[in-house]
């Protein structure tokens, strides 16, 4: 602010001595007209998610609705992420300044030499956890977890927790059965597998709503509660951004924080629920303010800490059992790209 | 006949990697994006022999599905090649059933079949049926008429002759729709495999798509495309050789 009126006194200064020449005059009115203009255009953003619009977007679409990018200058372009779409690939091609990535894509990202930097750690607690029928089964250990037929998606995360608890409990391969996991939930509902993963804001709000329905109870089973931090999403830039930008990379992230903040206060909770259902038209009402409250306690850390904090041990953690389970092949060194924006 | 599609395969494949090489090296980019020669051969010593093997897997589905589709297609253009009303409505049938898209389909048969060899084969067939029962039925309709004219006239003309003359004299089109439908049949197994199943190079192919490693998906589309071609020079082989036997019988 301080430059931009001494740059205007500058100008007005100028002006005054060329005023005796009317063309100039013309001329340098233009040209002033010109700077002003370009002076005042936001900054257009493109971020790119990383899954699909539901609730784990939630603190994006109300930064960007509500107006919360547009009080810092931007204009963010917020795209929709998928199987097939990774944010890091885009961030490195330039088809994206910002990107949410799970902690897993970015430190194999790492071991494959992307330049990148983690500006904030959305999620506090991972979202991917295991449901299951609590009547009969209780997990309070992990020795409880013998013997059980168990979901998981051979390829994502939730293989690498697993492996990890299991090992943690001394837990053989054999000892357990493990399903495959894919999109249809028949298996879990038949009974045919007893813990099945899903993101508990979105996909275990709605399980667990057709369990509870069916007069089933269920419950879900936390691998933080064991000591497996393994992190999920955060928000990422690249490192050229994050050197030749850190005003837009401040800025950017100030809003996107802020909007997450804001999104999970309760008492913001009707504008960030029907910011949702534009998108999530076929969720009814109660689904979503079950999933906002989920989320909320996923996001929202303890007291005295913010939104988008970077939980530095949890990365170390992520990193050390990736390097445990061969998924990547030498130390990355994560928590030197973790860059939390003040 | 092998070795030339073998090759062609190669040149074809190799072409498309120099060029992701020189994007990758043009725009520096990192090997998360586009993994160099080097890390490429390395993943390629690490999972060839596996993926080889997923590939022989999902070929064997492949081909029972191919097979599957040809006999349906067959029997579907002998009954659809007359201009009756049966005949139309048959067609119109078969045109119905591939109206569906085949990922709106898939999770009712997984979910009926489960995500074993049946569903995979089915998905299989349902891809690669559409093309090969158009060329059939195109084939099948169209009266060789030099050739017919004599035993309708000598009043010794039965359907079996019919499509007998019919199979023959377009042998070399036959050949190459099987041929060309092998690659459908191909494709269909590893979409199924890529939805649902816990086999074959599709499943891999997921896996790999959820580590972010373009490295092994190159050298899956390697060793499938090899895969694919020597199939394709077999099958074209064993029509030529259908035909000269054929040949010799008349």
């Amino acid at each position: 602010m301080t430059g931009f009126a001494h740059f205007r006194i500058r100008l007005l200064q100028a002006f005054k001595t060329i005023s005796s020449n009317w063309i100039l005059k013309a001329v340098f009115t233009i040209f002033v007209c010109i700077i002003a203009v370009s002076a005042q255009a936001e900054d257009k953003i493109t971020y790119r998610l990383k899954w699909l619009i539901n609730m784990s977007t939630v603190g994006d679409l109300y930064a960007r609705d509500l107006g919360y990018f547009k009080a810092k200058g931007m204009t963010v372009n917020i795209k929709p992420g998928g199987p097939e779409r990774d944010a890091i690939r885009e961030l490195e091609l330039g088809y994206a300044d910002f990107g949410a990535a799970s902690a897993d894509q970015v430190i194999r990202a790492l071991d494959k030499g992307a330049p990148l930097v983690v500006v904030a750690q959305l999620f506090q607690v991972n979202p991917l956890q295991w449901i299951y029928r609590s009547s009969g089964m209780k997990l309070t250990s992990l020795d409880a977890l013998r013997g059980k037929a168990i979901g998981i998606t051979y390829g994502k995360n939730d293989e690498i927790i697993m492996q990890t608890l299991l090992s943690q409990a001394g837990i053989k391969h054999n000892q357990v059965r493990f399903f495959s996991v894919r999109l249809d939930y028949t298996p879990f509902y038949k009974g045919d597998v007893e813990l099945w993963p899903v993101y508990i804001n979105t996909q275990g709000v709605e399980i667990a709503k057709r369990l509870k329905s069916a007069g089933e109870q269920v419950s879900f089973f936390r691998p933080d509660r064991f000591g497996v931090r393994f992190v999920a999403n955060s928000v990422v830039t690249s490192r050229r951004m994050a050197t030749k930008h850190p005003d837009t990379v401040k800025r950017f992230i100030q809003a996107l924080l802020n909007g997450w903040g804001d999104s999970l206060d309760p008492a913001n909770a009707q504008k960030a629920l029907s910011i949702i259902k534009k998108y999530d038209r076929d969720a009814s009402d109660d689904v979503l303010k079950a999933q906002l409250k989920a989320t909320r306690s996923l996001i929202v850390p303890g007291a005295g800490k913010k939104v988008g904090m970077i939980d530095r041990d949890a990365w170390k953690q992520t990193e050390k059992i990736m390097l445990t389970h061969g998924q990547i092949k030498r130390p990355v060194n994560v928590t030197t790209v973790l860059s939390p924006v003040n | 006949m092998l070795l030339r599609r073998m090759y062609q395969f190669g040149l074809i494949y190799f072409s498309g990697i120099a060029f992701l090489f020189l994007v990758k090296y043009s725009l520096g980019l990192s090997d998360y994006v586009i993994p160099g020669p080097g890390a490429t051969w390395q993943i390629a010593g690490q999972v060839a022999l596996r993926y080889a093997r997923d590939v022989s897997n999902t070929l064997a589905v492949a081909v029972v599905g191919q097979f599957v589709s040809l006999f349906f297609a067959f029997i579907v253009g002998i009954c659809g090649r007359q201009a009756t009303w049966f005949g139309s409505l048959i067609k119109v049938a078969a045109y119905n059933v591939q109206a569906y898209p085949i990922v709106a389909i898939a999770p009712i048969l997984f979910i009926l079949l489960g995500d074993g060899f049946f569903t995979r084969l089915l998905i299989a067939a349902m891809i690669c049926y559409f093309p090969l029962l158009l060329s059939i039925l195109g084939i099948m309709s169209e009266p060789v008429i030099d050739i017919e004219h004599f035993y309708r006239q000598t009043q010794r003309m039965r359907w079996q002759l019919e499509v007998k003359i019919r199979a023959f004299e377009n042998l070399h089109k036959l050949t190459t729709v099987i041929s060309g439908s092998a690659t459908l049949a191909m494709a269909g197994t590893i979409v199924a495999e890529f939805i649902a199943a816990n086999a074959g190079i599709g499943y891999s192919i997921r896996i790999a798509l959820y580590q972010s490693d373009l490295g092994k998906i190159l050298v899956a589309l390697f060793i499938i495309g090899i895969t694919v071609s020597l199939y394709q020079g077999l099958l074209e082989r064993i029509g030529y050789v259908i035909k000269a036997i054929w040949g010799r019988s008349q």
